[in-house]
């Protein structure tokens, strides 16, 4: 059986807009989690450039804390596992789902219920952070782009409240 | 219409009439005015009842801090609002709004036979009253208060509007926008400066929309301020609390002054950070302290200037002024340029400015020095009042239709007070302002003290020669607090101004001490003969009017109350008929009823199946952490009971985890997926408080350990499939793993593809079955479960939900964290020695589990129970006796804590925590119930297949 | 609601965003076999409860994910300084 046709999301496929607004599920993305004491070592694991500091991204991955990355890729990139050395490599392609919110009104559709002052987050940061009670990652592609990364079970209710709050 | 309305004054917008109405009956007014401007226009004067005495109330202020003139407003089933002050409420077309604490009408008013008897309702009555007889509290007193007490009718309806919220940032939040706000924030407009400038009202300008003087200034400010990008306005919005670090909550009010509100948010919520606070929030007039001072028609001299120039409504034809203050002459000589007679001034004091006297002298204004209203005749409106002088004589009457009242004013201190600045007494004002800032905030304008308004003296009480025991001279209006209410308190050994407030409820409920509190302090210093600035001031809280509760919730309400966490497979049993149960967040499919089965027929029929046949169960909620590095058996072997390091690759292990206590606080099977890395499980609810716990001692106790965490709870879909069958339909489907018994053991994991997407198949059991729990991406686990089921078919493959599961683990002995520990459990009460390795030199909880208090005797046990009567199923939460003869209270040896009907060995089971349970092996205990007390023996906990024989094939 | 400096971050970042952890530098003895019953409950139990300077454990919980240690003023609820877990008492 073919393994794209049957995966499936908690969010629907239909976006919606409001005034300056739009919000959309991202297309599927390989996701990892690293984690290591040394970003050197993990970037000689994974074969690639780290940010090298907490919220820079760098070809995909954003660096989240001091001895952590998330890795957005496009699906069926394979990182290796780096089994023996001292780093973590953990796929996680599953466990979030992706949300676009874009237009003028993107940054204060998010500030509705996220308390970062997103004036103040320049285009190619990302950070995680919280929507009311809801964890998230916040990515932000551009002045008028977010790319949101949120946990399985919890996109439809932080799809639920975007939208409530966009009308 | 009446003849109130001033041609040629106020700024309402005279070409648009609004028709609303007040009780039933309707009245006009024009666009601008508010519910209590409208009404005034039109000649009504009684606009409520209070409190406590149910007395006649008109209007007093023509801002929020008016306490008088509550009123409910209704605009169709839902969307009823109880005590919203007039002044405030602006009038749209078709407006409904109604007076309160009246029966049956405003003007006849039953309950007024409270002011009458009075003399019964003293300060701190409630508390001295209804002590005696105890019964009569709950049947009799309770009720009655609750039917007479209160102020507007609670709605009865769930609100169907909805409340939207916004965090905003910005690097000076101006609020109030009255003169020095407005100057606050145009000295920043065009700046680079992110500016927001907040005010309550409908418009800018705050006193300056009462001084036709400031209008053109005014404008002119408004469109500077309009004009600058940098510049964000919000009018009918309320800042009602400041928190730490500049963090300043508001409420904007959307549509209620809306004819038509359309569908959009009735309010929002704003969440303001700002780098620097400017607070303008002006001041408010005192009222004076004297007999009548609540009759409707007694209102603040600032308040009868505003009515007249922003509403173009006089309040009367022939008012009176009585003042303690400079700044009332010149409201009353205001009123008297745009055309209101002004019959008489009467001030305390025994000399006033010159300038005054001449104004007044050429208006051709009465003026009366050294003298107070003693008395105001009147009950629905001012007929007139009594004056004499302070020295008692020289007793006359001075006919009036109205009263102002010019006490001073009290700077606004609300949110200087929440941020925690502090204060200082100024003898000058006689009122506190603003002393040291306890955050980057600074007054400007009124509230700061700065007041270009003449002066004043500070009098507790005006003088009068009648008996001060026998009037009511109001010093909170809306909780009918009377002067000798407070002088009670004192008396009565209340020292502290905090006491008083509680004892006599000045200054609680909508006021927050807005009218009322100076007069309070002043009165309570004079009574305990100590200075004002001794006594202190209460405490200002937020909010600084009232707020809703739908905006303070915001979305947070039905099914956006929180998230509901929904697996992937949630959808198939929803369409499959299962009923859910919430655990923790998620939302779990509890059992399957087919064909009208109750519970009991569907968890039976479901028991059944799984152990005779095959059953399919979701546990994709199963908390999942990967935990990954050179040092993971060394990590796992440090927080669990249990050795790890010398688990060998494919092997999976039950882990117990105590907390540093010695109390069990989570359990779960891991599997070791490689040398460094392992895929640990914990309980449903205790995902999150686990990785929490292990992240704590990884990143502040080993840092030195090679090791990270990784939640990976959401990103397997868990299907357990469980029974004889399981290996049967587990083979018919495709994937590269071998299933033989030989090739893969029970409590082992293998990697591999089943369906065409990855798998790591865990051969484990929480049934006491053949059992396998298949791990797939999340995204594929519906698809997965749906070609099991169809694989399941030959062997009737069933669907089973939460309570068989925790049947069918029951019967095995197994515990579930949570429902039979509750924190005070240790591994050796609850049988699970067999689970701490013993060899282990430390792991976390290791030490408690030799503490004196876990060593000693006594403990309960977690023990099996059997009733004697094997169709009874006890109550789990049920308590336990030994002896059930025993006079209550008897001694309680522990509780049920899992209890069930076990299809397969065709009789109840339970759980339950005994003290010295072990002990009691075979003891008959009893357990009352309602309607009988029930016998049960102590048993072990595992009632089915104790040698494990089913598993193990 | 606070603004907290994470000292890894080294930015603030508003209170909701982290997880208050208890009082600082109470350090897991190394061999708590080797503890009196008295030490050992000096170690779970016993918390200095300060009224001003108290040193505490916040964890970036939804940032980071660090834990750090701050002093804050139990009575001000002001914060003093923030840093790094590991680094010398403040």
């Amino acid at each position: 059986m073919s393994s794209l046709s049957v995966s499936t999301s908690p969010l629907p496929d239909e976006p919606f807009a409001a005034d300056g607004v739009r919000v959309s599920r991202s297309a599927a993305l390989q996701r990892y989690s690293l984690r290591a004491r040394d970003p050197a070592k993990l970037a000689a694991v994974v074969g690639r450039e780290l940010p090298g500091r907490i919220g820079g991204v760098t070809d995909g991955i954003a660096q989240l804390g001091p001895d952590e990355f998330l890795a957005l890729l496009p699906v069926g990139t394979q990182l290796p596992s780096g089994e023996e050395e001292p780093v973590s490599v953990v796929d996680i392609s599953s466990r979030a789902v992706g949300i676009t919110v874009e237009g003028e009104g993107a940054a204060a559709l998010i500030m509705s219920g996220c308390p970062l002052d997103l004036d103040r987050m320049a285009p190619g940061q990302a950070t995680r952070t919280i929507y009311e009670t809801v964890e998230m990652v916040l990515v932000r592609e551009s002045e008028t782009r977010f790319h949101i990364e949120v946990w399985r079970s919890f996109a439809p209710w932080l799809w639920q409240s975007l939208r409530l709050s966009a009308e | 219409m009446s003849g109130y309305r001033v041609t040629g004054a106020g700024r309402v917008d005279r070409a648009r009439t609004v028709a609303f109405t007040f009780d039933g009956q309707t009245y006009q007014g024009y666009e601008g005015d508010t519910l209590a401007s409208a009404l005034l226009a039109s000649g009504v004067t009684l606009f409520g009842r209070s409190f406590k005495y149910h007395r006649p109330r008109g209007v007093m202020a023509a801002g929020v801090e008016d306490a008088n003139a509550l009123v409910s407003v209704t605009r169709g089933p839902g969307r009823f609002t109880p005590n919203l002050r007039a002044t405030a409420v602006e009038i749209y077309e078709g407006l409904e709004a109604s007076s309160q604490n009246r029966w049956p009408s405003l003007k006849t008013d039953m309950l007024a036979v409270n002011d009458r008897l009075g003399m019964f309702f003293p300060a701190g009555f409630y508390n001295k009253t209804f002590m005696w007889p105890r019964s009569f509290w709950e049947k009799l007193y309770e009720p009655t208060i609750r039917k007479m007490a209160g102020l507007g009718n609670s709605p009865t309806e769930i609100d169907p509007d909805h409340y939207t919220a916004a965090y905003v940032h910005c690097d000076l939040l101006v609020v109030g926008a009255g003169r020095a706000g407005l100057e606050a924030a145009l000295a920043e407009a065009g700046s680079d400066k992110r500016v927001i400038l907040i005010d309550e009202q409908n418009e800018l300008g705050g006193w300056a929309l009462s001084d036709p003087d400031q209008a053109q200034w005014l404008a002119q400010s408004v469109a500077t301020l309009t004009a600058a990008a940098n510049v964000r306005i919000l009018t009918r919005c309320t800042a009602f609390g400041f928190y730490h670090d500049n963090f300043v909550g508001a409420v904007e009010r959307l549509t209620d002054h809306l004819a038509q509100p359309g569908s959009g948010a009735r309010e929002k919520l704003w969440r303001i950070r700002a780098g620097e606070v400017v607070l303008a929030q002006g001041a408010i007039e005192r009222p004076l302290v004297f007999e009548g001072n609540d009759t409707p028609g007694v209102m603040l001299a600032s308040a009868a200037r505003t009515w007249l120039y922003r509403y173009g409504v006089a309040i009367g034809r022939r008012p009176a002024l009585m003042a303690s203050h400079d700044s009332g002459w010149q409201d009353a000589f205001a009123m008297a340029a745009g055309g209101v007679t002004i019959s008489a001034i009467v001030d305390v004091r025994d000399t006033v400015d010159d300038a005054l006297l001449r104004q007044a002298a050429d208006l051709g204004i009465a003026v009366h020095l050294g003298s107070s209203v003693i008395g105001v005749s009147g009950r629905h409106k001012v007929t007139g009042v009594e004056i004499a002088a302070n020295s008692g004589t020289g007793r006359k009457r001075i006919a009036c239709d109205a009263l102002m009242m010019a006490g001073g004013w009290t700077p606004t201190l609300h949110l200087w007070s929440h941020s925690k600045g502090t204060i200082a007494w100024d003898e000058s004002l006689g009122a506190y302002v603003p002393d040291k800032a306890n955050e980057n905030v600074r007054c400007a304008g009124a509230c700061s003290g700065q007041m270009d308004l003449g002066t004043g003296v500070v009098v507790p009480a005006l003088p009068t020669p009648k008996d001060a025991s026998r009037i009511k001279a109001f010093v909170d209006f809306q909780n009918d607090v009377t002067a000798k209410d407070i002088g009670l308190a004192v008396r009565e050994g209340f020292k502290s101004i905090e006491h008083v407030k509680r004892y006599t409820t000045n200054g609680m409920a909508t006021d927050q001490g807005k009218t009322s509190n100076i007069n309070g302090l002043q009165l309570a210093a004079t009574a305990l003969g100590r200075p004002v600035v001794d006594v202190g001031l209460t405490t200002f809280r937020p909010p600084y009017t009232p707020q809703t509760f739908g905006a303070l919730a915001g979305h947070a309400k039905d099914a956006l109350f929180q998230a509901t966490r929904k697996t992937g497979i949630d959808g198939w049993a929803q369409d499959n008929g299962a009923v859910f149960e919430p655990v923790s967040q998620w939302r779990r499919a509890w059992y399957f009823p087919q064909d009208g089965e109750d519970m009991h027929a569907a968890v039976n029929r479901e028991c059944r199946a799984v152990r005779e046949s095959v059953g399919i169960f979701d546990a994709s909620t199963l908390g999942k952490i990967e935990v990954v590095g050179p040092d993971a058996a060394e990590f796992l072997n440090r927080m669990y009971t249990n050795p790890w390091k010398m688990l060998e690759p494919g092997r999976c292990r039950y882990g117990l985890l105590l907390r540093e206590d010695g109390f069990i606080t989570d359990d779960g099977v891991a599997g070791r997926i490689s040398p460094n890395r392992f895929h640990v499980t914990t309980t449903t609810g205790g995902a999150a408080r686990v990785l929490a716990m292990m992240e704590d001692y990884l990143q502040t106790e080993w840092p030195d350990l090679d090791v990270w965490l990784t939640s990976t709870t959401e990103q397997w879909s868990v299907i357990a499939l469980q029974g004889p069958r399981a290996r049967d339909v587990l083979s018919a489907l495709d994937t590269d793993i071998d299933l033989s018994p030989e090739a893969f053991p029970h409590m082992s994991v293998r990697l591999g593809q089943i369906c065409g997407v990855p798998v790591r198949l865990f051969r484990v059991s929480f049934t006491g079955e053949l059992g396998f729990e298949i791990n797939v991406p999340a995204e594929y686990g519906p698809a997965v479960w749906k070609q099991i089921v169809a694989a399941g078919q030959p062997y009737g493959i069933t669907p089973y939900g939460t309570e068989t599961m925790h049947v069918l683990r029951a019967e095995k002995g197994y515990i579930i964290v949570g429902q039979d520990t509750d924190g005070t459990v240790t591994p050796m009460d609850a049988g699970l020695n067999w689970a701490i390795g013993k060899k282990k030199k430390d792991f976390v909880g290791k030490r408690s589990l030799a503490r004196p208090d876990i060593v000693a005797p006594g403990r309960k046990h977690l023990v099996g129970l059997l009733t004697e009567d094997p169709s009874l199923v006890l109550e789990e939460g049920a308590q336990i006796v030994a002896d059930p003869a025993q006079p209550v209270p008897m001694t309680m040896l522990g509780h049920v804590t899992s209890s069930y009907w076990s299809e397969a060995l065709g009789r109840s089971i339970a759980f339950a925590l005994v003290a010295g349970g072990q002990e009691r092996m075979d003891e008959t205990l009893h357990i009352p119930m309602p309607g009988a007390v029930h016998k049960a023996q102590v048993s072990g906990m595992v009632f089915f297949d104790p040698e494990g024989a089913r598993i193990n094939v | 609601m606070l603004l907290i400096h994470c000292p890894y971050c080294d930015e603030k970042r508003p209170e909701i965003e982290f997880a208050y952890g208890g009082e600082a530098h109470i350090a897991r003895p190394l061999d708590p076999s080797a503890l009196s019953d008295e030490e050992w409950e000096t170690y779970l139990f016993i918390r200095s409860n300060a009224r001003g300077r108290h040193h505490e454990r916040w964890r970036h919980i939804h940032g980071c994910g660090r834990f750090f240690n701050a002093v804050r003023d139990t009575v001000t609820d002001k914060f003093e300084t923030t840093y790094k877990a590991g680094e010398e008492r403040r």
